[in-house]
């Protein structure tokens, strides 16, 4: 009897054991594949997504798009400018850099806020040399997805082109290698994944005010926002860059 | 003479349909003195109902357009065709500075709304309810038009364009920003009309193309 005793307490003590090597186990195999996929992820496209973890900061885009290779990619300035040229990524290390936290709100309804770092077009623009006929800049981007905004408009405060985002790179879902940021603007007046940028002597619709009802300008105006990280609870904005959450 | 009538009615049509309209803005209207309803308790960001009661004052009939503003700040810039407008992208500081030029000033909020709502606290300047379902075409922009187009936005003092035109400036202020009054809200490329309570608030400094203003004395 004794025997089946100190059997019973070593078996107890071995599953024990076991059953707690095994929870633990699950647990961190849990926490490391837990990441759910989105349609684009192992393939060398990116597009227009909300799954895995684009749940918090929905992606669009215009069409799908082949990923840029940022060994190849070069920046054009092109049109009304003294000095059209192209950069590559390594230029931009050279540029004053600026990191502000700002709220991307879509006309969709939807917005997320996220830490970008980049640096002003006037930096840009101290190398090209704008004509004085030049009144805007038209974006070019690799989905094909064309933008245009005024000089003025693009060289407000917390306008930026920016390279990083939450202290990392640029990813390809939002707009490696360079993206613009203008936060007082919805979202299509923020083109990404930007491949020239042309100036302009008048203004020129973007490809979604050219087709949809989306206004020329994007001013963010007063109505309601749905954030994605306060689980979309409704709230009332007063228009231009939200400030408040 | 059939054909004489017809000709004089169909130039008149015309002329009429393409005459662009005198600029009204700086006409004004005396609102009497005496007590309204101010605020909502239904809606979380208007002051709390309550009655108030105001000496009386004068407010323009329009809010002050393009063309106007730019008699006395020659820089503004604005497209030929807006003239008539309401003018917008000015600041607080802008908008006070015209009014003062103008020996007027900008309206405080509660005499803003006692224009719009009268003393029978209506939701809307022209009565309860909805002028339409929608208030604007979708669209995710505002579409400006001239001043006191939208024959219906009248209030009970003949005040125009209180509710479905531009956000307004007033000099009242809450947590360190202006409060605007009486624009159209947006939700998702549906509009709203704005109701006689209803506050947008906004810093000082902005320069935003859905805010304009009108003076009062």
């Amino acid at each position: 009897m004794r025997t089946l005793e100190k059997f019973t307490r070593r078996l107890f003590l071995q599953r024990g054991f076991w059953a707690t090597t095994l929870i633990f186990w699950s647990w961190f195999r849990g926490s490391t594949h837990a990441k759910e996929l989105h349609t684009y992820e192992g393939t060398d496209f990116i597009g227009k997504t909300r799954e895995g973890e684009y749940k918090n900061f929905y992606i669009n885009f215009w069409k799908p798009m082949r990923r840029i290779n940022g060994k190849t990619w070069q920046l054009k300035i092109t049109g009304l400018c003294d000095a059209p040229q192209s950069f590559t990524l390594e230029h931009f290390k050279s540029f004053t850099s600026t990191t502000q936290s700002s709220r991307m709100k879509c006309v969709e309804c939807w917005s997320a806020r996220a830490q970008w770092s980049g640096f002003s077009i006037h930096e840009l623009e101290q190398i090209v040399r704008p004509q004085p006929n030049a009144k805007g800049i038209l974006f070019h981007c690799a989905d094909e997805y064309k933008e245009y905004l005024s000089r003025t408009a693009l060289n407000q405060d917390r306008v930026i082109l920016a390279h990083s985002m939450n202290g990392k790179p640029l990813t390809d879902a939002h707009g490696f290698p360079l993206r613009l940021i203008a936060p007082s603007k919805y979202g299509y007046k923020n083109p990404k994944a930007i491949l020239e940028m042309e100036y302009v002597s008048e203004h020129q619709a973007g490809t979604w005010s050219k087709i949809g009802p989306y206004s020329p300008d994007g001013t963010i105006l007063p109505g309601t926002d749905h954030p994605l990280e306060f689980g979309k609870e409704p709230r009332r904005i007063s228009g231009g860059e939200i400030t408040d959450y | 003479m059939n054909n004489v009538v017809k000709t004089f009615f169909t130039w008149a049509s015309i002329t009429l349909a393409f005459y662009p309209g005198p600029v009204f803005s700086s006409k004004m209207v005396e609102i009497p003195a005496g007590p309204f309803v101010m605020g909502n308790d239904s809606d979380r960001y208007a002051p709390p109902q309550h009655s108030m009661y105001l000496e009386n004052y004068w407010i323009d009939i329009y809010e002050v357009t393009n063309e106007e503003f730019a008699i006395q700040f020659p820089e503004h810039p604005f497209w030929k065709g807006a003239a008539p407008h309401p003018v917008t992208d000015i600041s607080w500081q802008e908008a006070q500075s015209y009014c003062l030029k103008m020996s007027k000033r900008l309206p405080t909020e509660a005499e803003w709304e006692k224009a719009a709502r009268g003393e029978d606290a209506r939701l809307y300047p022209w009565g309860n309810k909805p002028l339409r379902k929608k208030a604007h075409p979708f669209h995710s922009g505002l579409i400006k038009r001239r001043i006191g187009l939208n024959k219906k936005d009248v209030s009970p003092y003949n005040v125009r364009d209180m509710a479905s035109s531009v956000w307004e400036w007033t000099t009242s202020e809450v947590e360190g920003k202006k409060i605007t009054r009486g624009g159209l809200w947006n939700f998702h490329l549906e509009y709203e009309f704005s109701k006689t309570f209803d506050r947008n608030l906004v810093a000082s400094s902005n320069r935003l193309p859905f805010i304009g203003f009108r003076c009062a004395r």
